[in-house]
């Protein structure tokens, strides 16, 4: 399992088109992948409405998960997502 | 003139065609019971919906296929699927069922005012796919021939993207400037006038112009009176006032650094601790602000102890948003952590407190900071309370700065977020300039120099105003400092002042900008 924190540095926060665009990584990835804000449950990012509804906006943090044991895809990953967000 | 928001920078002027929807959806009802042919209809209808969005994705620019795609992801979305299943399993029919589930979904967003108008998009979508399921067509009739300024209520993604070179200009009653639909025309050169009411009293034939850059449409008007979008070229090195950056994080602070920020007007401490469920220590505090204070560019970096009001909940300390005062012992530990932080990296650190309701608290405030480290230490304006505690500061604090998002919020009396007036909030009201220009004359006669952190310093013509008021330095978010310093390094402080005084003159936030702009274009030259 790998977790890591993301910061939303786009400043319109976090909607649909990057949305989108992090949906598509994570399934393309296959992967188990959660997202979701410190204290709060996570949800699956696999889920575009999900993902919009979390309400994320600029400055934000958010926890990733990704269940692997290949710790170098996940964080390859989470740097993807991560690029994502920066609007 | 009706009012309303201007997205885009090119007015135009044309005849009006009121677009009307082709149809209308039937209402909500029950199936017969056969489950298995309205999982049938719902499916099919999803993927025809699917099949449009991918055609219009692969027809759009770069920018709207990728929303397009988005919003096919949506559709693919397999809660979203498994939820409007469950609707149809408990007897909905199958249009009904999709948008249902749509609301289902709805109800666990965050209230935000940018998920709002995505929210009508999403709904938009659900209801495309009840009309696919019903055999109607939804949509607008637009016009194919003519040159012609559309008049809506609203549009969605896809009624945009069956424009024609037909359709010249948009005015909508409702939508919102950053709605899918605004970012499209903007992306095709389309100006749009959206949030405005007087739209629906338009008619066929009509002649507008659409003023984006004015905020408005004007009956009857031709191009010449539309208001010129005014671009600011750089004539010297240095802005009239100081420019910083506002800052929550590590990186942020690299962000400033690497933007032409010469110091940190706001650093907003909260930030850091926002999902935080525990209290953060103070050594906790102290490393985080020492590896901000090493990224954060040049001087003063002003640290704002944390600010528990407003839209801000800091869970830690049990306190809601709304609660104005922070626990005297946490504010000590704070500002202890800032100190250690200060020598650690040895940067020039300003400490200020927001949410400062007079003189009393104020004294109490500097007596603390005094208590605990060497910093300038200033106050937050942003209470209407404070104003009048201006003069009495001389000696006692350095500086001044002013929140003008929490100032109009307090002045107004009006939520932020709620959408009740927002006129009221728009930074062009009069009655905010007058406070602003009132809080400006006070700071320089009591010697205090005083700097505006808001979102109003973001906007260049704005902040070219808040320097002509007599305010110091501006502070803005990092990717907005590099065109408000080219806007302040564009013109002299006499000048600046006199865009200042058309702004004052202003009896609408409109007419406020107007003046403005048009004093800095002649100016200018």
């Amino acid at each position: 399992m790998y977790v890591a924190e993301l910061v939303i540095h786009d400043p319109i926060g976090l909607h649909v088109r990057p949305a989108g665009q992090i949906v598509k990584l994570v399934k393309d990835s296959g992967l188990e992948i959660l997202l979701g804000k410190k204290g709060q449950e996570l949800i699956s990012a696999a889920s575009p409405l999900r993902v919009i509804g979390l309400g994320a906006k600029a400055g934000e943090t958010l926890i990733i998960s990704i269940n692997t044991q290949d710790l170098a895809v996940a964080k390859d990953l989470a740097d993807q997502i991560q690029e994502l967000l920066r609007g | 003139m009706l009012a309303g928001r201007g997205v885009g920078l090119n007015p135009v002027s044309g005849e009006v065609f009121v677009a009307q929807s082709r149809a209308v959806l039937p209402k909500p009802s029950r199936h017969d019971g056969n489950q298995a042919k309205q999982m049938q209809d719902l499916f099919a209808g999803l993927g025809a919906v699917s099949a449009d969005l991918k055609e219009l994705s692969s027809q759009s620019s770069a920018l709207g296929s990728d929303i397009f795609e988005a919003l096919q992801l949506i559709l693919e979305d397999e809660e979203l699927r498994d939820a409007a299943v469950s609707e149809i399993q408990s007897g909905w029919d199958a249009p009904t069922s999709i948008q249902r589930a749509v609301e289902t979904f709805a109800s666990t967003f965050v209230e935000t005012e940018i998920l709002r108008e995505r929210l009508a998009d999403i709904r938009q979508l659900a209801r495309q796919v009840a009309a696919k399921i019903h055999g109607v067509e939804l949509g607008l009739r637009l016009p194919r021939a003519g040159k012609f300024v559309l008049v809506v209520r609203d549009l969605t993604p896809s009624d945009t993207a069956e424009f024609t070179d037909a359709v010249i200009g948009v005015i909508a009653s409702e939508g919102g400037p950053t709605s899918h639909t605004a970012i499209i025309c903007r992306a095709r050169g389309i100006p749009l006038v959206v949030q405005c009411p007087g739209a629906l009293t338009l008619k066929n034939g009509d002649q507008v112009l659409v003023d984006p850059v004015g905020d408005r449409v004007v009956l009857a008007g031709s191009l010449s009176l539309a208001t010129r979008a005014v671009s600011f070229v750089p004539t010297s090195a240095k802005p009239v006032i100081s420019v910083f950056a506002n800052i929550g994080s590590v990186a942020d602070a690299a962000a400033a650094s690497a933007s032409a920020a010469t110091g940190v007007g706001l650093f907003r401490t909260e930030m850091l601790y926002l999902a935080s469920t525990k209290s953060p220590s103070s050594i906790e505090q102290a490393a985080d602000y020492s590896e901000i204070f090493k990224q954060a560019p040049g001087a003063p970096i002003i640290a704002r102890t944390m600010d528990p009001a407003s839209d801000k909940e800091l869970k830690f300390l049990g306190l809601s948003a709304g609660e104005l005062a922070l626990p005297r012992e946490f504010l000590v530990q704070q500002l202890e952590a800032i100190e250690a932080a200060r020598q650690t990296s040895g940067r020039e650190v300003w400490v200020m407190a927001p949410m400062i309701a007079g003189e009393l608290e104020a004294l109490n405030f500097v007596a603390l900071a005094q208590s605990v480290g060497s910093f300038k230490i200033g106050v937050m304006v942003e209470m209407p309370s404070m104003i009048a505690d201006i003069p009495k500061l001389q000696g006692i604090v350095d500086f001044l700065s002013v929140g003008t998002n929490d100032l109009s919020r307090f002045l107004f009396g009006v939520e932020r977020d709620r959408g009740v007036n927002p006129e009221l909030l728009n930074h062009w009201q009069p009655g905010l300039i007058a406070a602003l220009a009132e809080i400006a004359g006070l700071s320089a006669a009591a010697g205090l120099p005083a700097g505006v952190c808001g979102e109003s310093a973001a906007d260049p013509i704005f902040s070219i105003v808040l320097a002509g008021l007599g305010f110091s330095s501006v502070s803005v978010s990092p990717s907005e400092v590099g065109q408000v310093r080219n806007a302040l390094s564009s013109l002299s402080i006499e000048t600046a002042r006199r865009v200042a005084q058309a702004a004052i003159a202003g009896k609408t936030p409109a007419e406020a900008k107007r003046l403005a702009l048009k004093v800095a274009d002649e100016l200018e030259g």
